[in-house]
């Protein structure tokens, strides 16, 4: 046990049989995954294969149809507050305050996170500063582009230093220095101590360079996980490169050439 | 393309106003259980109903101005203290029913055109092929499909009843004076709308903005506000009105008869009764018809503008100030129920229909206060007038008090991610209403103080209410929360969630009115125990629900 009391042994996220369902339409179907301490965790698939609701079960938003889910050993159900307390959270969609200034918002995320106001202060500084984000800080969140909005999503997801970070697409939007910027961040910040990060998106060149494992969905189901080298050796290609080895476990490839030849008729 | 497209345009628009206004996606919220078909079909039927209810609304005005139009005839002028002439009688009435509906569709559209901009439904189509005539077309449809069934309900129900309470002659006199109230309420809502944008919504951060931004609302807000007060205070007011119109051609006379809506109700006398009956002698009649026939112009031409302007609404740019390098940057962050009220109060300096819940109370109490103080002939009189004051202050805030939940809606998929348990919100939120309650008995206070020289025992009363208004607060949100957990967010915007938020104000009225009624029998110390015994029971109870 640590000061906190929890068990040093937790794994920052464990999913047991996550099943998320939406009507009729079964979007998560029995879904088993663990992210590991140390560890940034991909999760890949194509639009409508799970990720998002994956990520919505995991900090709370969406209520699981069956399954569970242990964030530091924390179930989210059970637990939800202890769970949420742990996490740092970038939703897909810019959803801020909009009657916020920038640094209203973070200032009510860092109330209700607790943090004191040097600190706060301290930190949101610093990454106002390395994300450029000075010149809005005292500008309405409506008046902001999409892209200075993600940024202030970073910096509130990251304000009270979580020990899981859970990024849903968080690269949208910004511009190149930024997402230069986002990725060293996000490497180095795994690298101390038992954080970890559960990383959602499309991009396979973003997920290659940043993601220690990798998950890859489709309708849903887990269709292989594993290191870049473990999912090459799923497919029995030593070379490939993540977006074949993507086409491939989830046959999203299958036609394409076809479908591009139709296209070009009309 | 032609207004057959357009219609279609507009529907699809429309339709996904109503969701947007209803569900508020686009603000943050989630999407409640049920197929898309279902929601789609609620969403819009919220909106009839909330059209309706402001509609019933208008049409009770109506009908209540021709009652009191048959009661002054059947009591031949001795229905206010002092006597009047059918046609001072029929001038005021006519210029408070026009007053009203003005204000009333005004207030309407203060609440409705920040749904529109925040819908975005009208930049959507402006990326695709339509041409301009068409666009205006889509957006003039929408913006009447926001208030047709409000603006029908004013442009048919006034000259009925007003025709048939005074004569066929007066309730057509009265029609063009109801078209330009109709176009003038919605000509000020857009021109309000688009000046929320630009200076309230756009404001910048800090504690020297945010003032200006308050200072604004309260501008902004006076429309709803001057309905709230006439309907509180009719009668002085109606005298008051009718006795300045019939001044006649003195000097300040005759210059009300160019004030709108003055000229149409002096209109509805002069087809009645003749022009020398409420004093006006030839340049009077030329100056009054002078007045009528601009302010008819003044009308077509608003209507003209409205059409040319709804197209683009969604272009006006949300910040009208240029960028700057000065402002605080270090955070200041507290408590959690602290960092929650200071939130919903930021908000509510930049949207004005939250500004409005906490404003009218507040300023109800301010005027309410002071006529108190200027009219009460004796110190009796005056204590009770205070007590009454402060009475409709605890009831305001508790009646009130559930649409705050709604500022819940706002960035909902985010907020719900936060360390943050729904009594910590409960807290916030009741501690909201107890602070608009005890700022607007406060304001009562020093008024009554001034003239009772009793502070002590009125203070004694404004604080023997306070936890029965925060026990009401308690129960209103437990209850909003509770639903929200179990099925959806019950209130997403105050317009469309009306009926919600009145049906769980019910009961809170309840509990807050409970000490009032004990105060009557056993004074301060029964009222004290009352509103004790109830916080009691229900606070803790509130809390242990929704605890997580």
């Amino acid at each position: 046990m640590d000061p906190s009391g929890e068990r040093n042994d937790a794994l920052p996220l464990a999913i047991d049989g996550l099943r998320v369902v939406y009507g009729e339409r079964l979007a998560v179907d029995g879904l088993n995954l663990t992210v590991r301490p140390g560890e940034i965790y991909g999760l890949l698939g194509s639009n409508g294969a799970g990720k998002s609701s994956t990520i919505k079960a995991v900090v709370g938003l969406v209520v699981p149809a069956a399954g569970r889910i242990r964030v530091f050993g924390h179930d989210t159900a059970s637990a939800s507050l202890a769970a949420k307390e742990r996490i740092g959270y970038v939703p897909e969609t810019s959803m801020l305050y909009e009657a916020l200034t920038p640094r209203e918002f973070l200032e009510f995320v860092a109330g209700v996170r607790r943090l004191d106001a040097k600190t706060a202060s301290e930190r949101a500084a610093a990454y106002a500063s390395a994300f450029r984000l000075d010149d809005e800080f005292e500008e309405p969140i409506t008046a902001l582009s999409n892209g200075t909005r993600q940024k202030v999503l970073l910096i509130a997801a990251l304000l009270h230093q979580p020990p899981l970070l859970v990024l849903d697409e968080p690269l949208n939007s910004l511009d190149p220095r930024s997402v230069r910027l986002t990725r060293d961040l996000l490497t180095r910040y795994v690298g101390a101590g038992r954080r970890a990060i559960l990383f959602s998106t499309h991009t396979m060149e973003v997920a290659e360079r940043l993601c220690h494992r990798i998950g890859i969905l489709e309708h849903g189901v887990l269709r292989g996980e594993g290191t870049l080298g473990e999912l090459r050796g799923q497919i029995a290609h030593g070379d490939a490169s993540l977006e074949e080895i993507f086409l491939r476990l989830t046959r999203e490839g299958e036609g394409l050439s076809e479908v591009v030849a139709g296209l070009e008729g009309p | 393309m032609s207004w057959r497209e357009a219609a279609r345009l507009s529907d699809v628009a429309y339709t996904e106003l109503c969701l947007q206004a209803v569900y508020a996606f686009r603000q943050g919220n989630l999407a409640p259980p049920g197929e898309a078909s279902e929601l789609v079909a609620r969403a819009r039927r919220r909106v009839i109903q909330s059209k309706a209810l402001v509609s019933v609304f208008l049409g009770l005005i109506a009908v209540g101005a021709a009652y009191i139009g048959h009661i002054y005839a059947s009591f031949g002028g001795r229905i206010v203290s002092v006597p009047l002439s059918p046609p001072e009688f029929q001038v005021g009435l006519i210029v408070g029913l026009l007053g009203i509906d003005v204000a009333f569709l005004w207030w309407t559209g203060i609440q409705v055109l920040p749904t529109l901009l925040a819908s975005g439904v009208l930049p959507v189509l402006e990326p695709l092929p339509i041409d301009e005539r068409t666009m205006r077309q889509t957006a003039a449809l929408l913006f009447a499909r926001l208030f047709d069934l409000p603006a029908a309900t004013v442009l048919i129900t006034t000259p009925l009843f007003v025709g048939a309470a005074l004569g066929l002659s007066v309730g057509l006199a009265v029609i063009p004076g109801v078209f330009v109230a109709v176009t003038f309420a919605l000509a000020l809502s857009l021109v309000t709308g688009r000046f929320f944008v630009r200076r309230v919504q756009g404001s910048r951060g800090g504690g020297g903005n945010a003032a200006i931004r308050w200072a604004y609302l309260v501008l902004w807000l006076l429309p709803a506000f001057a309905t709230f007060g006439f309907l509180t205070s009719a009668t002085g007011l109606f005298v008051t009105i009718a006795h300045v119109a019939a001044a006649g051609e003195a000097l300040p006379g005759v210059l009300l008869w160019t004030v709108f809506p003055f000229p149409f109700a002096a209109l509805t006398a002069v087809a009645t009764h003749g022009p020398s009956v409420i004093g006006l002698g030839g340049w009077g009649v030329v100056l009054l018809a002078s007045a009528v026939a601009a302010y008819v112009g003044v009308a077509f031409a608003a209507a003209g503008w409205l059409y040319g302007s709804v197209a683009h609404l969604g272009r006006v740019p949300p910040t009208a100030a240029p960028p700057v390098l000065s402002g605080r940057r270090e955070l200041r962050p507290v408590g959690a129920v602290r960092s929650v009220l200071t939130k919903d109060l930021r908000i509510a300096s930049r949207t004005p229909g939250y500004a409005f819940l906490i404003l009218l109370p507040i300023l109800d109490a301010l005027t309410l206060g002071f006529f108190t103080y200027v009219d009460s002939p004796t110190k009796d009189l005056s204590f009770s007038l205070g007590l009454a004051s402060v009475t409709t202050a605890a009831l305001l805030a508790t009646f009130f008090g559930p649409a705050f939940f709604a500022i819940e809606v706002l960035a909902f998929s985010y907020g719900q991610t936060l360390p943050l348990a729904p009594r910590v919100n409960i807290l916030a939120k009741s501690t909201l209403v107890a602070l608009i309650y005890l700022l607007s008995g406060s304001i009562v206070l020093v008024f009554v103080g001034a003239r009772v020289f009793d502070p002590f025992l009125f203070a004694a009363f404004v604080l023997a209410e306070l936890p029965a208004v925060v026990a009401a607060a308690f129960f209103e949100f437990d209850l909003l929360f509770w639903r929200a957990r179990s099925r959806a967010m019950p209130i997403t915007n105050l317009y469309t969630g009306a009926w919600t938020a009145i049906l769980v104000a019910i009961p809170g009225l309840l509990i807050a009115g409970a000490p009032l009624v004990t105060y009557a029998f056993g004074g301060v110390p029964a009222m004290a125990l009352t509103a004790l015994a109830l916080l009691a029971v229900i606070g803790p109870e509130s809390l242990r629900r929704v605890r997580s």
